[in-house]
């Protein structure tokens, strides 16, 4: 009986405290859909609203127009596709040679790689800058896009290479037997067993790219190039001189959310993979 | 051949560098093989060139680049000019703004990563308790890390608007005080307290998931063993689990320090008075970006970076002494 009455008790706080730790998160996130429904009129009334009437989904429609957020979009979908590609065929073939071939100073250089995980972006940052800017590519896609042929990411390559060591080497030795190449046997035989590393890693550097704001704004300077991101810094630097639009700015924060979210509710197995890999070996 | 579309300029660009790497792979491979080294040399050096060509144009001369600029004044359309120690001088002793960024930066990592810890172990702990639907928990836990930093830095701007949500659930409790409302990033004073509240609700879900996995692979026979020479509840979370899961904790303190001490996009989100909400990184950005001066940027970048390796130089030490890893014998 008392142990009955004590293992309820700690149900009863357990479930509390989870409760309570939800609340806090998902309180402030439905304010922010709350807020962008609301007419201009509606956003400092007291008690607060929680349930705006009527929803004005025309906020939505009207924030998007003020600025080309249609090319915002297929600018950062371009960025993070041509990016995410390069990423994954660079980063796959450095882990496989770091996994699978012996040659001589190997294991310093990977160290240098696990290194360079702790190296702060802030110090490379200006020269990166200098020899984009000496290659004439300052506001263009380039900085954003060619650098990832070489694959940058070092945890990226520290994830997979963890990928590769768990596949057994006689996969390969059969292919080498039946004459097959390095080439052959990367593309045909380890490409596909490793599916699951590659996922994972695509959807971190999906997000990566996706919420990246340093590079951009640092290397973009024409509108009609600006990615989701600057878009929403200058729609915000915009709204903030008159009185801050708080509906349009939940609004397009919303929207800026809404993928993300979705990819995550959609593959949240990989995200959580790709986090655990990291962390086990650290 | 000049492109005027964007879209296919940058694709060129991107194929042809993709190409010219995938060649120069072959030909290192071949050159190699000439010079009579072995396959597994070859292949390998073959196979890791384009992360060794990354190291040492994005990394490795960078690192070197920005150390010779922080001793000179560059304004990128004149020539670097050498200046020797001024730029430093400067940072420590004139520049008014250096010092308080120093400060929020700093004050602001190693309050909020801690708090951070602390919350996401805890926030664990009670998931590792058999919970029912531990994967729902866990994925609502995760979302604040997942939204984009700019869509959670404008929301908790709006949230801590002087009228804005936090103020208004406060508001019975300002009353009660008989105090006036308190304005968070609009105040000076607040603005650290702010930012410290705001990181917390961010940093949870990602360590949580990790600490998380961490606890589920601690054997249970341990806990029980411990369990029946009669260690309590604490006890046996501090001797025993705290011990098991500190790889990852340390892990994850590393990388939360190094995060936080980089904080940029939600401070340029977050409009604070005078510029007190200036981290570090974005004082970099400031100096070299809308001042253009590249050579006083890297002094601080500079600087930034020491900084953050004595900061994860500490938390390394202080771990020689306390990670536990699995069949090795603790050395010192």
């Amino acid at each position: 009986m008392n142990t009955r009455m004590l293992n309820f008790l700690k149900d009863f706080i357990t479930y509390f405290l989870l409760t309570l730790g939800a609340a806090v998160i998902v309180v402030p996130l439905f304010w922010m859909v709350s807020t962008s429904l609301k007419g201009s009129d509606a956003l400092f009334t007291y008690p607060p609203e929680w349930i705006p009437r009527p929803a004005m989904w025309s906020n939505y429609i009207e924030a998007w127009k003020m600025l080309p957020f249609g090319r915002f979009l297929f600018n950062t979908l371009f960025i993070t596709v041509l990016a995410m590609v390069a990423e994954l065929l660079t980063s796959s073939l450095v882990a496989y040679g770091f996994a699978r071939f012996q040659f001589k100073g190997r294991d310093t250089l990977f160290f240098i790689l696990l290194a360079t995980m702790m190296l702060p972006g802030v110090v490379t940052m200006i020269p990166a800058f200098l020899i984009w800017s000496k290659l004439g590519q300052i506001d263009t896609f380039d900085p954003l896009t060619i650098g990832a042929w070489f694959a940058w990411g070092p945890a990226y390559i520290f994830m997979m290479r963890q990928f590769f060591l768990t596949i057994p080497k006689e996969m390969e030795e059969a292919a080498v037997i039946d004459g097959a190449n390095v080439a052959q046997i990367y593309w045909h035989i380890m490409l596909p067993l490793i599916r699951p590393a590659l996922l994972a890693i695509g959807v971190l550097s999906f997000q990566g790219n996706w919420n990246n704001f340093q590079a951009p704004l640092i290397y973009l300077n024409s509108m009609d190039k600006f990615p989701m991101i600057l878009g929403l810094k200058f729609f915000e630097q915009t709204l903030s001189k008159e009185a801050p639009m708080w509906n349009y700015m939940m609004a397009m924060s919303v929207l800026m959310a809404v993928p993300i979210l979705g990819l995550f509710f959609s593959a949240q197995k990989y995200f959580i993979e790709g986090l655990n890999v990291g962390a086990t070996k650290g | 051949m000049p492109v005027s579309n964007p879209y296919i300029y940058t694709l060129v660009h991107w194929v042809v560098v993709g190409a010219a790497i995938l060649l120069l792979m072959l030909v290192v491979y071949g050159l190699l093989r000439a010079m009579k080294a072995g396959r597994s040399t070859a292949v390998g050096y073959a196979l890791i060139l384009p992360w060794l060509l990354g190291f040492i144009i994005w990394q490795a001369f960078p690192i070197f680049y920005s150390l010779y600029l922080a001793f000179t004044d560059y304004d990128v359309l004149t020539p670097p000019q050498w200046v020797g120690l001024e730029n430093f001088r400067y940072m420590f002793t004139k520049d008014p703004r250096f010092w308080p960024s120093v400060r929020l930066t700093v004050l602001y990592s190693v309050i909020s990563v801690p708090l951070g810890m602390l919350g996401a172990l805890a926030t664990a702990t009670l998931l590792a308790q058999d919970v029912k639907g531990v994967g729902f928990w866990r994925t609502l836990y995760y979302v604040p890390a997942v939204l984009p930093a700019a869509a959670t830095a404008l929301l908790w701007r709006w949230m801590f608007a002087s009228q804005g949500l936090i103020n208004t659930l406060l508001s019975p409790i300002y009353n009660l005080l008989d105090m006036q409302p308190l304005s968070w990033f609009s105040d000076e004073r607040l603005v650290l307290p702010s930012f410290i509240i705001m990181s917390f609700w961010g940093v949870f879900g990602a360590n949580t998931v990790v600490l998380l996995a961490a606890l589920k692979n601690v054997p249970k026979e341990l806990k029980e063993a411990a369990r029946v020479d009669g260690a309590g509840p604490w006890t046996v979370f501090s001797r025993i689990t705290v011990p098991m899961i500190s790889p990852a904790l340390l892990y994850v303190l590393i990388m939360q320090v190094i995060g936080a001490m980089q904080n940029f996009t939600a401070p340029l989100f977050i409009k604070t008075p005078s510029g007190a909400g200036t981290f570090l990184n974005v004082y970099v950005y400031q100096q070299g970006f809308s001042n253009f001066k590249m050579g006083y940027a890297s002094a601080v970048a500079w600087f930034l970076m020491v900084l953050i390796l004595i900061l994860t130089a500490l938390v390394w030490k202080w771990s020689a002494a306390h990670v536990y890893y699995e069949g090795e014998m603790r050395k010192s």
